[in-house]
């Protein structure tokens, strides 16, 4: 009673193809069930809270495209492989802790950095938590399980270097128990000076629903302005007051946000295949960058020994949105 | 010590919870996304995961996992499974992959939520690992079964049922977009990662896994046995948020979530797993029923849980008690005479010494399930195979969006509602209680007969059906297994008594 049908080569989906399809395709193309109804995205009635919040953030978003799911990770990163990555890199932290920890590093360190370090690293935990809250909103509303892919590993790395700095808080505590590590980081983020920019960008983001939307502000401005601060400017200040650790562990931040720009890359030039696309992600480009240059000037001012941090910073964030193709 | 131990900082690194000044806390964590509505604002910081992780260990130990599950596949793939092992064992596969895959995948989105919308900081960063590992299932579940596509061509819903409307796939997508994907953080949590998780996928993970070994399958044996030891890992996550419900005056709520999604579990997994352990899985591999396997970790482990959290058994366990011996027999009767409208092929299960078996597990089965299919038999032995395929559709309820079955002559029965003018009809009270909870919830939903009778499907005889359903398009219809050979002793007893 049943019809033969030729076994095919792989998913049927991927047949068009002319080349044998890799681990990374066979296992993150086209899984989102939810876009198969742009009218019904659940399984269960029409009129739900979830439904509405679906259709309008998702599917009724202004960015479009045909294919959304002809988007691919520059990466091709999968979670076999993203652990193995992951992995090796971490090893070389735990590396570069425990040996500056053998080496009595963080006793060396001059008592007006350590001061710099509570004021500028140590609560970095929390705007490192709203960018994990953020790329958890993009895993879940992308409009195709490529990218939504790109985006849990995005807040992945996030709680990575979260637990890193909450390492180095507590190991920063203990050497040097009195300036407040451990104890401060809620209340600098939450008054002082340094911080309100970037509370107020992420505040605003993490209540932005278009997704399309929420991904411009999250990665083509708020997370490149606190990488280029954060990361880049601090790790200069880092190196100009003898804490190489500092230092070097940004640098290996580093190697994460480039894998962000990559796919950040990739997903602003699909958005831009459709030329309908450019206004509206540049005019949310131009909405978005006061804020993220706010916040990058008012953390700079801290910054010790970098007097030109700010303007490095901003620079480099407009250097990778004109890379973009959507200078703000 | 020159690393530090991950308790001493741990504390730190999920003492992330702030006042938000931009925004209000309302709209940061609106309640129909984050739930838990009631409780106390300064609860939250109280959660506490009871299994924890860094960062650190975590890539550490899933690299490895990996690395086994992996080079077990590859190590084995010589061995040809799909040539060797029992056709039903097959089947098995397909039905497994087909129905999980990309539900593993959709449970991804579902830790994603969880990471942005609780209000519980360290829940967020755990739902983070939640996040990967379900990612991992989907991934590893696609993986696996695509080394089957080129042999066979029903292997193509492993990636395709969810995008479907196979009957199936409407049951599992009911059953997930319900209970994982349309409701808030909170509530989600008790659905998923309590009932779903800590009560039901034990049955996939632990029974199918020891079936496989037994059927020579260690690539699968491995694969789920994998799985199951980090979802031991993320299904703690909803039990502290149980805690916190019941001790903040709100166990009523939190007991009546769970007996929703423990029911609509129960059933679905009758399904997935009932019939296969019972009917596919070589008899001289299975090592419990399906029975035995929900007495030893439903009846006594998961009710031990939900008692020593205060809560109770649901208030239809009269009902479950009973329904364990009988619903999945009619689930089985029921797909195996719609085979066709299956992506994999059913083993009947009825030779004479699994008959033997099945009498002994479930004392009177001869004289009710195998009252139905002796005349099924007949028909076989007598060459009138077109009269064990029915010509109509069965009944779907409108809650499970399964065949409405029961124990012949005793327990088949229709239960029926109106609501705002139009009938709905259930497989049990308990599917009825569910609907009539929150009727606008599920009032729109159509099952299949719906569509059939209002004129969805075209055309509206049993090939648009299948068509409709995506046989003989994504894969052809199901068959019997073993391709009736299990029907020669029959023919022989047959042959021998006349």
């Amino acid at each position: 009673m049943s019809t033969p049908m030729k076994p095919l080569k792989t998913w049927s989906h991927l047949t068009a193809r002319r080349r044998k399809p890799s681990e990374y395709e066979i296992v993150s193309t086209n899984l989102h069930w939810h876009t198969r109804d742009a009218e019904q995205p659940w399984e269960v009635g029409h009129n739900g809270f979830m439904a509405d919040f679906y259709r309008k953030y998702r599917n009724q978003s202004p960015i479009t495209h045909s294919d959304w799911g002809g988007f691919r990770d520059p990466d091709e990163l999968v979670y076999r492989t993203y652990n193995i990555l992951q992995d090796g890199q971490e090893t070389y932290v735990d590396g570069l802790l425990d040996q500056h920890n053998e080496e009595g590093h963080d006793r060396g360190l001059p008592p007006e950095w350590t001061a710099s370090l509570l004021q500028l690293y140590t609560p970095s935990r929390y705007l490192l938590h709203t960018i994990q809250m953020a790329s958890a909103y993009l895993m879940h509303m992308s409009p195709a399980s490529t990218i939504s892919n790109c985006a849990a590993f995005q807040a992945a790395d996030s709680l990575r270097w979260l637990s890193r700095v909450a390492y180095r808080t507590v190991e920063l505590a203990k050497t040097h128990p009195d300036v407040g590590f451990g104890e401060r980081e809620r209340e600098l983020w939450e008054d002082h000076p340094s911080w309100q920019g970037f509370r107020e960008l992420m505040e605003r983001q993490l209540t932005t629903f278009d997704w399309a939307e929420a991904f411009v502000a999250l990665n083509v401005v708020a997370k490149p302005a606190a990488d280029e601060v954060l990361l880049r400017q601090l790790g200069i200040s880092a190196r100009r007051n003898g804490d190489t650790l500092h230092a070097l562990l940004t640098e290996a931040a580093w190697r994460d946000t480039e894998r962000s720009r990559r796919w950040t890359v990739a997903l602003v030039n699909h958005m831009l295949e459709e030329e309908s696309n450019r206004e509206q992600l540049t005019s949310w480009v131009r909405k978005w960058q006061p804020l993220g240059v706010a916040a990058i000037e008012a953390y700079a001012a801290g910054l010790p020994e970098n007097d030109e941090g700010a303007q490095q910073a901003v620079g480099a964030v407009k250097s990778f949105q004109r890379q973009l193709g959507l200078e703000g | 010590m020159a690393l530090m131990e991950r308790s001493e900082w741990y504390d730190v690194a999920r003492d992330t919870e702030w006042t938000p000044r931009y925004v209000t806390w309302e709209e940061l964590f609106p309640p129909e996304l984050s739930g838990g509505e009631g409780l106390p604002d300064d609860v939250w910081r109280t959660y506490d995961e009871p299994y924890k992780i860094s960062y650190r260990e975590y890539v550490d130990v899933q690299r490895q996992k990996d690395a086994g599950a992996y080079s077990v596949q590859a190590a084995l793939e010589r061995a040809d499974i799909y040539n060797n092992a029992d056709p039903a064992w097959i089947s098995i596969l397909k039905e497994h992959y087909g129905a999980v895959a990309l539900v593993e995948y959709g449970a991804a989105l579902q830790e994603a939520r969880f990471a942005r919308w609780c209000k519980a900081p360290g829940l967020r960063n755990m739902a983070v690992f939640g996040m990967l590992d379900e990612m991992r299932h989907g991934q590893i579940q696609l993986y696996f079964p695509h080394e089957y596509v080129k042999k066979d061509r029903q292997f193509e819903w492993s990636h395709a049922s969810m995008f479907s409307n196979n009957w199936v796939s409407l049951g599992a997508r009911h059953f997930f977009d319900d209970m994982l994907m349309t409701r808030d953080m909170v509530s989600t949590s008790f659905c998923a990662n309590f009932s779903f998780e800590t009560g039901f996928t034990n049955l996939q993970f632990i029974g199918l896994s020891g079936d496989a070994a037994n059927s020579g399958d260690y690539t699968f044996s491995k694969l789920i046995q994998s799985i199951q030891t980090d979802e031991a890992r993320h299904a703690q996550l909803g039990t502290p948020l149980l805690q916190m419900m019941i001790e903040n005056g709100q166990r009523d709520k939190a007991q009546k979530e769970i007996d929703i999604s423990f029911w609509r579990s129960y059933r679905l997994f009758t399904i997935l797993s009932g019939i296969p352990m019972d009917y596919y899985v070589p008899l001289e591999a299975r090592h419990t029923s399906f029975k035995e396997f929900m007495e030893e970790w439903i009846v006594t482990q998961f009710m031990r849980e939900l008692e020593d959290l205060g809560l109770s058994k649901p208030w239809y366990w009269d009902i479950f008690m009973r329904d364990i011996s009988e619903h999945h027999h009619g689930q089985q009767l029921g797909t195996y005479s719609w085979r066709p409208t299956l992506w994999w092929n059913p083993a009947a299960g009825v030779s004479p010494e699994e008959r033997d078996w099945l009498e002994e597990k479930y004392p009177g089965w001869n004289d009710t399930f195998g009252k139905v299919w002796d005349v099924m038999i007949d028909n076989f032995v007598n060459g009138r195979t077109e009269k064990t395929v029915p010509g109509t559709l069965p009944m779907i309820c409108n809650l499970s969006q399964l065949p409405i079955v029961g124990t012949p002559s005793q327990t088949l029965r229709d239960t029926s509602v109106v609501y705002k003018g139009r009938r709905y009809h259930f497989a049990s009270e308990v599917d009825k209680w569910i609907f009539e909870d929150n009727p606008e919830r599920y009032r729109y939903q159509k099952n299949l007969v719906d569509r059939f009778l209002g004129g969805d499907i075209e055309p509206a005889d049993l090939g648009g059906v299948l068509e409709y359903m995506g046989l003989g398009s994504i894969g052809p219809s199901g068959d019997d297994a073993h391709g009736y050979s299990w029907v020669e002793s029959y023919r022989k007893q047959l042959a021998d008594a006349g």
